[in-house]
């Protein structure tokens, strides 16, 4: 039986800057879909409906990172009207490649390099942030994109009232799971131990190193990443950049703090 | 216990036959190394491997399976990972490794999943040669004497086989022609001077008597925060060792009233997440203490239980390990032969 | 306005909207904006290996990732010159082909479907429309699924890398890809009959350039190393910028492109105007079955082009699977050059789709990417004003917000960007004071008074010229005064140029509008010929800084008597200039 829309929990699905990737994904549980929006009440999704409605909300998804002062103000009214906020994807939760300019002199710089002296008449930009930069996350969902099952999951747990369930180990794991035969020992610089886990370790099983695309896992060692890939011959440059491409802001603190880096 | 003689022209029309009877798990290649896997063209499967990737507990308990499924009406068991195979081509520190996780697996409690999947699988071991990392002569595991059903021993025109059980003999009646039942005297010699030969080929070893006092007189020495800060964390040595069994489980669940299924995946002491208790405590928060943990499980309390150490000598995390933390460098470094020159380095900052 | 053509954004498939400004019966502003942040996406490749690269720009547009990730490695290909196995190519084909499906389905059955439907989502659509949700949903996930075949994952796959592929299907993966498609076969013409006999309006009907990629061998196709216009001409791709060359707009983070001072579209449409007598096999049947002129001035059959290019598709997997099929799987190829640059064009589901790259000392230092929609958008906002105006001189003005949010629609800026955001919204009264005021504050503008004096009101512009120049403000002309039309476009388009005229929109006498000179080629009532005749002739970055004052006269009978509220109109004006 189809429930009427009051029972149900209201749902909003937001993006602020980022690729659409994580939105799609949802619309591309092609299986799942009519479950989803039986399974609660679709208040606002702009890449799935045109009938959008902005009022309170049991639950907001939220998409991109900040990078403009309407964003911000948008995303404080969706904190506001939601009791439970969930960030989804990297850029949401970590900043994701566009937080790779890690200080604001740097992004002032590249932003200028872009637009010139044109005055933006419609929205002021701001360097790119994680959504916590502004408000309180209740729940985290990383991934660039996330990943179908694991959203299936964790949306339905939500929708029960219980806390997401994630895998909380680095790529190395699935790794194994999957029976690599693992690319550092070959001297290719995987990010695999310093990334979360929740992909299917996709890339080694296509011979190919992670780049890390699902952001810093929570106990990442990147001290010892750093002096493994330097032992391996890799230069210093190219491992910082490396580790910076997907880790948003959330590698600033370790790379500003290391030695022989005199900018 | 009877031994037969097979010839090697017939070895893959033997495996071929019984087959039919069971999926057949054999080695074959995988880049350049080597994995378990479902054959079905013979060709593939290859007789001279040292190890596989992961270990073959892979075949009993897969990296993450469904261990219940959930429905409106309750739990139901969910033993699809179970099926009727077997197994080729394992080595004696394997099958030793097996023989380990019984031990595990009937402990304190019966644990259905594993002893299911066990009692429905044939072992079929394979004689090996020792490569540069095997050290299974130090653990004793290298010859196996019971956990088979049959036992190919590998003595390059022919295999002795071993026949361990009822249903190995089963097996061989499928085919009786293939197998010879007299062994001459030049065979017995050709397999004893092949004994000789092996035994020698084992390049080095540890003393294993010796580990259980040192870990304990050890035990707030340095090197372990040294270690602690080399290893990546990332799991790698933990799921490829073949007597580890360490689980979690995390139920999954489905929208639109469908049935949820309980997943049951392999866990790993070196993890941050495993000694987490409910609330968020972390009584191991340090690579340390969590290294500590894997090395004194392995090195000294299975040694005090059941007389020897859950170590089967395999030399999968020696050559898994990024950076170099294994029970060759643990255990060298215990013994004071010789501390790693790798992961000593790690203390140190990252520099230009 | 500021013109910048080094770098831009890359990211235009965001959030954005388009908004018509009415003034009385006068559509005076049209703005296609991007309100997505700008995420720097070029910037961030500099001093990045060619293979970081190629993981980064992907992540410009998800429902593009496949078309970028193409486009990135051809151009890295390119300037590496690496040659890639035919297998390789066939499989970034394969992949590519997906994309397409994937894309054009989604913006059809779940996008424009549910707009001429009536229904506000795909999946409200269902009780009415069961079977085309149906299709809907497994042609989507199909073409997903081989995209995750070919690149990894449905979105962002790291499996294409620079010289080839980490690693290739399986032989059952690609068969059971190949009879799939074929079982398809009587859903994609469903499909194609169904989006060719829609209804679309017919307005706004007007011409384009239309541009895509050349393919080779004279076959249809999407991809090529050269560009292809509907007027004939031919570019090579590393002269890209003759056609795109971008610049800055204040109202959006995309930027915007014209060819030769004129806008352009791309896109299916493009495709399918540009090539379709080149489809073969049943996408030919049904081409010769539907294709009309129409097609060639109307953007809203883009839906009809979108079908088309599906059928396409599914009649090409087969042969690219059965290519695949007869050759192995060649190993990455390696290349060691450190010094190098080179350009890749393909189209993305949404139209031409350009990476461009330097390389020096093994990194890249250089980057340009031209999305799609940055193309489009000139063309975006001409097309509404000209179904803005057309509406509202029908007396349609509550078909306006649907009307634009149906052609943006259609271009399929992106699907969130496609979503329903038009917004239409009253000038306020006396808004040309404000828009005059913005206009002078960028640079003093030059003015030239259009008219007759002898028909009375007619000569308001004149008149209006006239008093200006008695105050001694300076660069003011009379229309007599441009000979040959010269004079104002010495300052090289940097100085805003405004006419004055006396236009009847059937206001109340003396009312003022101020609109962009573009804006009267789509209202028809104007009196004068001489504004369209002199708008036609001027480059478009002139045009596009020219703007008109417009007088509502009370009379236009002969004499040079100027009524009351004209004259009041015109001390007004003159106030507000000198202010
Ligand atoms: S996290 Fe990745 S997939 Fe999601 S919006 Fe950002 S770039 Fe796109
Ligand atoms: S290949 Fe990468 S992800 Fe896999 S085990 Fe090695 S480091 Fe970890
Ligand atoms: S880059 Fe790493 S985290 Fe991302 S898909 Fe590949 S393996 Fe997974
Ligand atoms: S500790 Fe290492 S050598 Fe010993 S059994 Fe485990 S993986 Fe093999």
């Amino acid at each position: 039986m189809e429930k009427e829309n009051n029972d149900k929990l209201k749902i909003g699905i937001y993006e602020l800057t980022g690729c659409a990737g994580d939105a799609l994904l949802i619309l591309d549980c092609e299986k799942e879909l009519v479950d989803i929006f039986n399974a609660a009440d679709i208040q606002s999704f702009l890449m799935a409906k045109s009938d959008n409605i902005d009022e309170e909300l049991d639950i907001a998804l939220v998409e991109g990172s900040v990078s403009t002062e309407r964003e911000k103000e948008e995303l404080l009214d969706i904190r506001k009207r939601a009791k439970t906020v969930v960030a989804i994807g990297i850029c949401s939760c970590f900043g994701g490649i566009q937080a790779a300019f890690l200080d604001q002199k740097e992004w002032e710089k590249n932003f200028k390099k872009i637009y010139g002296d044109t005055k933006m008449t419609h929205t002021k930009p701001v360097q790119s942030k994680p959504i916590d930069a502004y408000i309180k996350v209740d729940y985290y969902l990383p991934g660039c994109p996330i990943e179908k099952e694991q959203f299936l999951s964790t949306f339905n747990r939500i929708l029960r009232g219980n806390p997401p369930e994630l895998y909380r180990f680095p790529v190395c794991v699935e790794c194994k799971w999957n029976e690599n035969d693992c690319l550092l020992n070959k001297d290719i610089p995987c990010l695999g131990p310093i990334t979360r886990a929740g992909c299917g370790s996709i890339c080694i099983n296509h011979n190919l190193p992670c780049v890390g695309c699902w952001g810093l896992v929570e106990e990442a060692n990147l001290t010892s990443e750093f002096q493994l890939l330097q032992e391996k011959g890799f230069d210093y440059d190219f491992i910082k950049k490396k580790m910076a491409n997907f880790s948003g802001t959330g590698i600033a603190d370790f790379l500003g703090n290391l030695k022989g880096d005199k900018k | 216990m009877r031994v037969i003689k097979l010839n090697k022209e017939n070895l893959f029309p033997f495996l071929e036959v019984i087959s039919e009877k069971a999926d057949l798990w054999a080695p074959v290649k995988k880049g350049d190394k080597h994995v378990f896997k479902v054959v079905d063209d013979f060709s593939k499967v290859e007789l001279s491997t040292t190890r596989t990737i992961l270990p073959p507990r892979k075949i009993f308990l897969p990296p993450t399976f469904s261990m219940f499924n959930i429905s409106e009406k309750g739990y139901e068991e969910d033993f699809s990972h179970v099926t009727k195979k077997i197994l080729f081509g394992i080595h004696p520190c394997d099958i030793h490794g097996l023989l380990t996780l019984d031990n595990f697996f009937k402990q304190d409690y019966l644990d259905p999943y594993y002893l299911e999947a066990r009692k429905n699988t044939l072992i079929l071991g394979l004689s090996c040669w020792p490569d540069e990392y095997c050290f299974a002569k130090s653990t004793n595991t290298h010859i196996i004497e019971e956990g088979f059903d049959l036992f190919f021993t590998d003595l390059k025109d022919f295999f002795l086989v071993w026949i361990g059980s009822s249903q190995g003999d089963d097996l061989i009646r499928l085919k009786p022609e293939f197998f010879d039942e007299n062994l001459t005297d030049t065979d017995i010699q050709t397999y004893i001077r092949w004994q000789t030969e092996r035994d020698k080929a084992y390049k080095w070893g540890i003393n294993f008597n010796a580990l259980p006092d040192l870990i304990e007189l050890k035990y707030r020495d340095s090197l372990w925060e040294k270690l602690g800060d080399a290893c990546l964390a990332c799991g790698s040595c933990t799921n490829v060792c073949p007597t580890c069994n360490c689980y979690n489980i995390m139920d999954k669940q489905f929208l639109g009233g469908k049935d949820g299924k309980m997943i049951r995946y392999w866990d790993a002491c070196t993890l941050e997440e495993y000694s987490e208790i409910a609330g968020g405590e972390n009584f191991r928060k340090k690579r340390a203490d969590r290294l500590k943990l894997w090395y004194t499980h392995k090195l000294q309390a299975y040694i005090s239980k059941y007389g020897k150490p859950s170590c089967v000598g395999c030399g999968r995390c020696i050559v898994t390990c990024p950076v170099d933390i294994n029970v060759r460098t643990v255990g060298k470094a215990l013994l004071g032969e010789k501390e790693d020159a790798f992961w000593l380095r790690f203390n140190k900052e990252v520099t230009k | 306005m500021k013109r910048i053509s080094v770098e831009h954004l890359a990211r235009v498939e965001g959030s954005g909207g388009i908004s018509a400004t009415i003034d009385g019966n006068v559509v005076t502003d049209v703005k296609f904006s991007i309100y997505e942040g700008p995420r720097l996406v070029e910037r961030l490749t500099v001093g990045k290996t060619p293979e970081e690269v190629v993981n980064i720009v992907p992540r410009i547009c998800a429902i593009c990732s496949i078309s970028h990730k193409y486009a990135a490695l051809r151009a890295m290909e390119n300037a590496l010159s690496i040659k890639v196995p035919s297998k390789v190519s066939l499989l970034r084909e394969l992949m590519h082909l997906g994309e397409m499906i994937e894309s054009h389905s989604l913006h059809i059955y779940y996008l424009a479907l549910p707009d001429y439907a009536g229904f506000p989502n795909v999946i409200a659509m269902a009780s009415k429309f069961e079977l085309e949700v149906k299709i809907a949903l497994e042609m989507k996930e199909f073409a997903n699924h081989i995209m995750k075949t070919a690149s990894g994952r449905y979105i962002h796959g790291e499996n294409p890398v620079i010289g080839g592929f980490g690693k290739f299907p399986a032989r059952e993966e690609l068969l059971w890809i190949k009879s799939r498609a074929i079982q398809f076969m009587p859903f994609v013409l469903k499909t194609v009959s169904l989006f060719c006999e829609l209804d679309y309006p017919d307005c706004p009907e007007e011409d384009t350039v239309y541009a895509c990629c050349h393919p080779y061998q004279n076959k249809y196709g999407l991809a090529g190393d050269e560009i292809i216009l509907s007027t004939g001409e031919i570019l090579n791709k590393d002269d890209y910028k003759s056609l795109t060359n971008e610049f800055v707009v204040s109202h959006s983070y995309a930027k915007h492109s014209r060819y030769k001072e004129k806008p352009f579209s791309v896109g299916a449409l493009a495709r399918v105007n540009n090539l379709g007598e080149r489809l073969k096999g049943e996408a030919g049947k049904m081409y010769k079955k539907y294709f009309n002129r129409r097609w060639k001035r109307n953007p809203l059959f883009n839906n009809a082009a979108q079908a088309l290019e599906i059928l396409y598709a599914f009649e090409r997997i087969p042969k690219v699977v059965e290519k695949m099929l007869k050759l192995s799987d060649p190993a990455i190829v390696k290349y060691n050059t450190k010094e190098a640059k080179g350009t890749g064009i393909i189209e993305a589901p949404r139209g031409l789709l350009v990476h461009s790259y330097e390389i020096s000392d093994g990194l890249v230092s250089y980057t340009d990417i031209i999305t799609p929609t940055a193309q489009n958008a000139e063309d975006i906002e001409r097309y509404c004003s000209i179904a803005a105006q057309k509406l509202l001189d029908a007396g349609e003005e509550d078909k306006i917000k649907d009307r634009m949010d149906l052609v943006v629609r259609a271009y399929d800026p992106c699907i969130s960007c496609s979503a329903h955001m038009a917004e239409v919204k009253k000038a306020p009264a006396e808004d040309w004071k404000t828009k005059l005021a913005e206009i002078k504050k960028k640079a003093s503008p030059i003015f030239v008074g259009v008219g007759k004096r002898d028909r009375s009101d007619d000569g308001a512009g004149i008149e209006l010229a006239l008093k200006l120049k008695k105050l001694g403000v300076s660069d003011v002309y009379l229309e007599s005064e441009l000979v040959d039309y010269k004079i104002p476009w010495k300052y090289k388009g940097s100085r805003p140029l405004i006419f004055f005229d006396a236009v009847n929109f059937r206001e109340a006498p003396g009312k003022v509008t101020f609109l962009p000179l573009s804006y009267i080629m789509n209202n028809t009532r104007l009196s004068h010929k001489f504004l369209p005749f002199i708008s036609m002739q001027m480059k478009y970055k002139h045009l596009k800084n020219a703007y008109m004052l417009g007088i509502q006269p009370e009379s236009i009978e002969e004499g040079t008597k100027i009524s009351p509220p004209v004259h009041q109109a015109i001390i007004k004006v003159l106030k507000e200039i000198k202010n």
